[in-house]
């Protein structure tokens, strides 16, 4: 026997490595009887170099393992299998599927929502043209009363895009863009009149913007001063198509660019953050005499060469504008065009976040509500194991290896997964219009490939994040116990179910109490006293022949009965209103120069009618005829200056055209601006020259006093249309974004917690069915119902508030950082976190409640005479 | 027939199969078609064109008896079903048929 020793290991290693299981006993049989055949014959040496060929020969695809294994034959089997099981799982168990189907459908409904919400957020401003890939655009910072201010709209210097590429190698080419969002001109064609906003572009825009040109030659429209381009809906507005805009003549009344163009080009508007009705040539700016370095607006866009290092180019830019006032301390940046959206917040001249905040808000949001619902399922699957321990045990019994089983329950995971990805699908299908319109988007269920591969990949992991517990959890079970039934749930399975339990309050209550506190932010901001009223009055632009016949209209608008006060301002509240610096006053220090001052100029009725409280002095009067250099200042500007006695004082100006200004009043700070910004130093003062009208309207008649407006204002201003705004519109329009979190985040903290306490409620009737017999017991000892309840309710009801005291303090924290944008916020008061708390625990118990008191009121005899 | 047509290899071990009767089993049909052929052929030539063979529903097979030699190792016997009888009828038949249409049988 000490022959069989020599027979050579290696090829016996790689035969048992590579031919397939089911031969091997054959295969190593005929090699082993063969090999000591051919030592008998030939001698040791020749049988083993034989055995090594035949080893080699043995190497045929026939004989070989298949790939992924021998059992290969038997998985499409197996499959077929557990889908059986699941399935008759699923119909034998139709509560528990029910509430997982219902948990992980709405969950996957909510995440698809905000997925696409989120997809569509990052890919707008994101254009294919050929150089969108280098395009970037130069943002504005400069010093003023104590900060860094940037302007988020991009506004630079009029010269600086011509300027940047001489003297930087690093840019391609440069273009202008001019944006007139703030005022609408009138467009007129075939005596129809709209109101149109415009945008003026330079050569090279259309190399990286799109266009989306329908009709004409889009290069050609930024060569020509006399020509234009138009969107679609201006073409069917004035000419009832399209296709017959081309070539028309339309007549824009304007102060600064009226006149007759030719229509060129008409256009759809793209899914750009910049809207326009009409678009010019950038020459078409120039014509103004603008292009001094003191005169901005115009954005700087540029196209850098290829491979250049943007944070390189940032560094050497900078400074730039040292070149111009050489003590200038202002910055420049250069960010991507793409990023501009997302990031449009700046701090000290750098980009530091912006609408990305929100995107992240809701993909954290969108994760918590997932893994709520995912829970749902972990819990489920293993708090109602035991009606699957005998299929585990006599699986494992005849043979089946742990891994087997993890692939069946992943599979059920996954076929539910599946299920629930369908019903989300039509959930989202039939709430798309509502969701679109309180996000003011207009979203679609499948955009584009992307979002279906994006909405499976969310599927599998819901499937494989719900699965992956149970999987691991249930396929550890050993045979024997499992069968015998002795099989108690571990210590360690409960811990960690109470701790997804935990964990799932915890999420629940931080969503009621950021809910809590987003609303009173919002409804805050609402009430707030803004130290003006903005009920009741109308505003509407003043243009045409009102410039002339300011006096004559307003005079006439007084006679209207509906009428309380009738005046105009330059600017628009809030928000838009003007600003300027290079003042002097008695004590000043040089550096107050760069002191900002934001003013509004306007009629002699405006305070009244704003209803703005006066402190010290007078209003404006038609009395005096100085009062036309006279200004009211507000208490933050007074402070400013540090002037004790300020009425009767004088303002001057560095601008010796500027006469200098004499104090007429104080009044109280009013809100001009959105609350996330402090009150700045502010005045009044009077002009004829301003760009709105604001009437205020008595209460209860607004609508026939309009009516009688809208007929003087025809009457005045023919061929040009009538369109008025709320003034509380305004102050809604720039909240429109709290609103929209507001709404959005009442309806996905619903969703989350709605998941949660269906979670509970299955979980309690579950662990209260395993103890009827010991309740049944209790009862003839004469405990009464309350006391069974108590005692039912106790366990869950501690998990529920271990949740909501961790939620505490990480809501504190989120909240108060959500806080810290605001200006004027309110407090993080205790109640809150009470309200909200006591809100969930109310909730949990009520939902624990209706669970136990069914079980505590169960017939005794009756439940203990079964034997189950 | 055209489906699953015999290869000449695989028609001589399944005749030798039918030959060897209880002792068919791999080292033994090497070894009678090794002594016919006067040549020497591997394990792996056998044992493919049984497999392929068994796959095909020529040949049916199962374990045998383990000896000493084999390690312990059982053999497995394999066993022509009637099928195999029935193409293998065939192909004599075709060839025989063959044999009398040529011309000039014997010479070549």
């Amino acid at each position: 026997m000490n022959e069989k020793k020599s027979i050579p290991k290696l090829p016996l290693k790689l035969i048992r490595w590579i031919c397939r299981e089911s031969y091997l006993e054959e295969l190593e049989g005929d090699m082993e009887e063969r090999f000591y055949d051919n030592v008998e014959r030939y001698n040791l040496q020749k049988a083993r170099s034989i055995y090594y060929l035949d080893t080699i020969k043995l190497l045929r695809p026939a004989l070989l393992k298949r790939a992924g294994g021998d059992i290969h034959l038997n998985q499409y089997g197996m499959f077929k299998h557990h889908l059986l099981i699941s399935l008759r799982s699923f119909l034998r168990y139709k509560g528990t599927f029910l509430i997982n189907l219902i948990g992980l459908s709405s969950g996957l409904a909510a995440v698809l929502f905000i997925y696409l919400w989120i997809h569509d957020e990052m890919h707008i401003n994101r254009f294919t043209e050929p150089d969108s890939q280098r395009h970037v655009q130069v943002i504005h910072s400069y010093p003023t009363s104590g900060t860094m201010y940037t302007n988020e709209e991009g506004f630079t210097p009029n010269p600086l895009y011509s300027k940047l590429p001489e003297l930087f190698p690093e840019i391609d080419y440069s273009f202008p863009v001019k944006n007139h969002s703030s005022y609408k001109g009138v467009l007129s064609a075939n005596n129809q009149h709209q109101r149109v906003t415009y945008q003026f572009a330079g050569k090279g825009y259309f190399k990286v913007f799109p266009g989306n040109f329908i009709h004409g030659d889009k290069f050609s429209i930024l060569e020509d001063k006399k020509v234009v381009a138009i969107s679609r809906q201006m073409a069917f507005a004035l000419f009832n198509s399209t296709e017959k805009a081309m070539g028309q003549l339309v007549e824009l009344k304007d102060e600064a660019f009226g006149g007759s163009y030719i229509v060129a080009g008409v256009f759809n508007p793209t899914n750009t953050s910049d809207q326009f009705d009409i678009l010019f040539s950038y020459e078409r700016f120039k014509d103004l005499d603008y292009m001094q370095w003191y005169n901005g607006g115009t954005q700087a866009h540029l196209v850098l060469k290829e491979g250049v290092d943007l944070e390189e180019f940032n560094a050497k830019i900078k400074h730039f504008m040292t070149r111009v006032y050489k003590n200038s301390k202002d910055l420049l940046y250069a960010q991507p065009y793409q990023d501009r959206y997302l990031h449009g917040k700046y701090a000290m001249g750098v980009p530091v976040g912006g609408r990305i905040s929100y995107v992240k808000l809701f993909s954290v949001i969108a994760i918590f509500v997932l893994i709520i619902a995912c829970i749902n399922y972990m819990n489920f699957s293993t708090a109602k194991a035991t009606r699957r321990i005998k299929e585990i045990g006599i699986k494992k019994t005849i043979g089946a290896r742990r891994l087997n089983l993890v692939y069946q329950y992943f599979g059920e995971s996954m076929l539910l997964a599946l299920l629930s990805l369908l019903i989300a699908l039509i959930m989202v299908f039939s709430f798309l219009p509502q969701f679109n319109y309180i996000t003011g988007k207009t979203l679609s269920l499948f955009p584009n490939q992307q979002v279906v591969i994006a909405f499976l990949c969310i599927t599998l992991v819901t499937g494989l994040i719900s699965g992956i517990y149970p999987a691991l959890h249930l396929s550890a079970f050993k045979p024997v116990e499992a069968l015998k039934g002795k099989l108690q749930l571990n210590a360690n399975g409960l811990l960690v179910r109470k701790s997804l339990v935990i964990f799932q309050f915890a999420i629940s209550a931080i969503l009621i109490v950021s809910v809590i506190v987003i609303y009173k932010q919002v409804e805050f901001i609402q009430t707030k006293n803004l130290g003006y009223e903005k009920d009741h009055i109308i505003t509407f632009p003043k243009e045409g022949r009102l410039q002339a016949d300011l006096e004559p209209f307003l005079t006439e608008l007084r006679k209207i009965p509906g009428i309380e006060k009738a005046s105009h301002m330059y600017g628009d509240l809030p928000g838009r209103i003007s600003f300027s610096h290079g003042y002097k006053w008695e004590g000043m220090e040089e550096a107050d120069k760069k002191l900002r001052f934001y003013r509004i100029k306007g009629g002699h009725d405006l305070v009244d009618l704003l209803g703005i409280k006066l402190k010290e002095g007078r209003k404006f009067s038609r009395e005096y005829a100085t009062d036309k250099d006279a200004i009211i200042l507000n208490q933050t500007a007074v402070d400013m200056i540090g002037l004790d006695n300020p009425v009767g004082k004088k303002i001057g100006s560095f601008n010796p055209n500027f006469p200098d200004k004499e104090i007429i009043g104080v009044i109280e700070n009013f809100h001009f601006q959105s609350l996330q910004e402090k009150v700045k130093p502010f005045f009044f003062s009077l002009s004829d020259m301003g760009n709105h009208f604001l009437i205020k309207v008595r209460a209860g008649e607004e609508s026939q006093t309009i009516e009688k407006v809208k007929a003087l204002y025809e009457q005045f201003n023919e061929g040009y249309p009538f369109e008025f705004r709320f003034l509380d519109d305004n102050y809604q329009a720039i909240y429109a974004a709290e609103k929209r979190i507001t709404v959005l985040s009442r309806y996905f903290a619903t969703i989350a917690i709605a998941i949660s306490l269906l979670g509970l409620l299955a979980l309690t009737s579950f662990s209260i069915e395993g103890r009827n017999k010991e309740i049944a017991i209790r009862k003839i000892l004469g405990s009464n119902s309350s006391q069974l309840i108590k005692l039912l309710s106790r366990d869950f009801l501690l998990l529920v508030l271990t949740g909501i005291l961790l939620a505490i303090p990480i809501s504190y924290l989120l909240m108060r950082s959500w806080l810290d944008e605001f200006a004027y916020r309110i407090d993080l008061k205790p109640t809150y976190f009470i309200v909200g708390g006591v809100l969930m625990v109310l909730i949990a118990w009520i939902t624990i409640f209706s669970q136990t008191v069914k079980s505590a009121n169960i017939n005794v005899s009756e439940s203990l005479r079964t034997n189950d | 027939m055209k489906k699953n047509r015999l290869g000449e290899f695989q028609e001589l071990i399944l005749m030798t199969v039918i030959v060897l009767q209880q002792d068919a089993y791999g080292n033994e049909i090497q070894r009678e078609l090794e002594e016919r052929l006067n040549e020497r052929l591997s394990v792996g030539a056998i044992q493919t064109a049984l497999k392929r063979m068994e796959e095909k529903g020529f040949l049916t097979s199962e374990w045998g008896e383990s000896t000493q030699k084999r390690g312990g190792k059982r053999k497995r016997i394999y066993a022509a079903t009637p099928y195999a009888h029935e193409v293998l009828n065939h192909m004599k038949n075709i060839r025989n048929q063959l044999w009398l249409a040529m011309p000039n049988p014997g010479t070549t």
